[in-house]
């Protein structure tokens, strides 16, 4: 209380009031504006602005992991001299576009389980949201700037590579404009193709992280979300296969690394790996990833609907 | 305009009725919500700001009802919890103006609006530095701040006091106390304590057990509240008893004389007599009585004149 009474003393009350209160006759907006903010504040949130900086370790050096493959590529794209973004001339299964998030997908998980419960666990741990839900903001609201904000982090993280690779491969060409014109086409695919895995990455990971006020609870459920739901019907679906069993090839679909990545191979017109059923085809991975996002949006939905404030 | 009205506002939570039939009419002010622990004034103010529905009846603030114009509520009112809700890692400034703009003030307004409120709850340079390393009675403020940022016309505060030092108390209930009287912006205090709440308020509501106990402004109250606690290291019962055939009422209480603070005279009266008796006078207190003494029957009076 020290600091209480040493501020009273240096100013007295008489002189603070004298500046008088003025009432706010301004602009009030309403329940969009109120979800812009939080998801402004939820964007910078995801990345430590505003926040001590131990806060924004996490989230670069995981983002920059991430990138690193596509860096390297770009370094040394000089030395190469044909197109390695797009896959065509691509016989060292370098980092391109269609098998990046397959490659090393691990790291978006890792980023995930780094940020997400970041992004809703303070809320809850901290009583906070009275504070959001007594204001111009409603519990769908609420849910959708946090979801839409870890969205587009995400979404960046998956980008950044993608640009890396593409302006690779335009340093390494002879004609700039001409090679702009040429990969810029099989580029656009990586748009759609990553949105996909943001929205349906971050719906898993937020929903889950909405049921434990601790980060660190959160970030353990999540990371045995990923494992558990990656590995075990990969493992059914390798012996199930080799015994010929038929309903076996739908597992693949519920995985999230593995399933997007074969999704992504839809967007590239890649074909499906050997070692998976052709009887599912690439739609049907697609598909299954709009199906996880809104299922699990719908869960987090839910969840604010019902939670105590 | 009614400020807040209720008609059997009732909430059930199955096994426990928060409120039972409560009716209420209630005008701009200072209003203190006193009740014992679970008695519903937390339950009272949520439903009020829309945060959970009540079970059956109705109720209305400044017109607007709380189940189908909630939003509308929600723009005008600024809420204060009982509980901690403020993250540890940001500052006070942050928070505030986030919790403006999240009110539906623009950037540059949210920024103005902020530094004014901190400025009338009194946080200064400290304002920049992280809530966690804050004081309770910092953080307090700042919890008051954030209901205040928005220039809401009513200000729903729940235990307001709630752990802090004397000093701490009185700043926190004179900030209440300007509030509302200057900036014209009503106040609704729940508190436990009706000695704080009487400091204050204007107009009272005492809620037991989800009913109305009590509806009344605040004079009422306090004639009945008002106790003079009179200590003596020796003779307590022959003090009473003294007092008593002067024709106050008098209780003994171990080693203190209550007395009943109805007339002036009485100080004179107790100085006469202690000095008459020569007792060993420890001290004279005006005392507030805590809320439990209310929910009895007007305790000095009735508590049996020696």
């Amino acid at each position: 209380m020290s600091a209480d009474n040493r501020v009273a003393a240096n100013s007295p009350a008489g002189s603070i009031y004298d500046l008088g209160y003025r009432h706010y006759e301004g602009k009030r907006r309403g329940h969009w504006f109120a979800a812009w903010s939080l998801y402004v504040d939820s964007l910078r949130g995801i990345w430590g602005f505003g926040r001590p900086m131990s806060a924004k370790a996490a989230p670069f050096i995981l983002a920059g992991l991430y990138a690193l493959p596509a860096v390297v590529v770009l370094a040394f794209s000089s030395t190469i001299s044909k197109s390695i973004a797009t896959g065509e001339t691509n016989p060292l299964d370098l980092p391109n576009y269609a098998n990046y998030f397959g490659g090393i997908g691990t790291f978006i998980v890792l980023f995930l389980v780094a940020q997400a419960p970041e992004v809703v666990c303070r809320d809850q741990r901290y009583q906070v949201l009275p504070l959001y839900f007594t204001r111009a903001m409603g519990r769908f609201d609420y849910a959708m700037a946090r979801l839409l904000s870890l969205v587009t982090a995400l979404f960046l993280v998956l980008m950044v590579p993608m640009i890396a690779l593409f302006i690779g491969d335009i340093l390494m060409s002879a004609d700039a404009f001409k090679a702009i014109g040429n990969e810029l086409p099989k580029a656009l695919p990586t748009i759609p193709s990553n949105l996909l895995i943001a929205a349906s990455m971050a719906s898993i990971a937020l929903a889950l992280s909405s049921y434990s006020p601790r980060r660190a609870y959160a970030a353990v459920g999540l990371l045995a979300y990923f494992l558990l739901v990656e590995f075990v019907p990969l493992v059914i679906y390798g012996i199930g296969h080799e015994a010929g069993a038929k309903w076996v090839d739908y597992l693949p679909l519920i995985t999230p690394n593995t399933g997007l990545s074969r999704a992504n191979d839809w967007f590239f017109g890649a074909p499906i790996p050997s070692d998976f059923s052709s009887s599912v085809g690439a739609g049907a991975y697609v598909l299954a990833g709009f199906v996880s996002t809104l299922l699990f949006t719908g869960i987090l939905v839910w969840r604010y609907r019902r939670i105590a404030a | 305009m009614t400020l807040i009205e209720t008609r059997s506002l009732t909430k059930d939570y199955g096994q426990v009725k928060a409120l039972d039939r409560l009716d209420l009419g209630v005008e701009p002010g200072i209003i203190g919500l006193v009740g014992a622990n679970g008695a519903g004034k937390s339950t009272l103010l949520k439903i009020l700001l829309g945060l959970i529905p009540p079970t059956a009846g109705s109720a209305s603030v400044l017109g607007l009802d709380v189940v189908g114009e909630a939003d509308e509520i929600r723009k005008v009112v600024g809420y204060m919890p009982e509980h901690d809700c403020l993250p540890p890692d940001v500052g006070a400034t942050e928070f505030v103006t986030h919790m403006a703009r999240i009110s539906g003030l623009p950037r540059t307004a949210a920024r103005e609006r902020t530094a004014e409120v901190l400025r009338h709850v009194g946080l200064y340079e400290e304002r920049y530095r992280q809530i966690g390393g804050y004081s309770t009675g910092m953080k307090q403020r700042v919890k008051l701040a954030q209901a205040l940022a928005h220039d809401p016309k009513l200000l729903l505060l729940d235990e307001p006091t709630n752990g802090l030092d004397p000093t701490g108390r009185d700043e926190m209930l004179d900030l209440i106390k300007r509030t509302g009287t200057e900036f014209g912006i009503s106040v609704v205090v729940a508190s436990h304590l009706l000695g704080e709440i009487e400091q204050v308020c204007t107009y009272l509501l005492a809620i037991d057990a989800g009913h109305l106990l009590q509806s009344a402004p605040i004079s009422t109250f306090t004639q009945r509240t008002a106790v003079l606690a009179v200590e003596v290291e020796e003779g307590a019962d022959r003090l009473a008893a003294a007092l008593a055939g002067l024709g106050f009422k008098a209780r003994q209480d171990e080693a203190c004389v209550l007395l009943a603070l109805d007339d002036e005279s009485l100080y004179d009266a107790v100085r006469d007599t202690v000095a008459e008796l020569g007792l060993p006078l420890v001290r004279i207190q005006q005392e507030r009585r805590r809320l439990e003494e209310i929910f009895r029957d007007d305790a000095p009076a009735a508590g049996g004149v020696q």
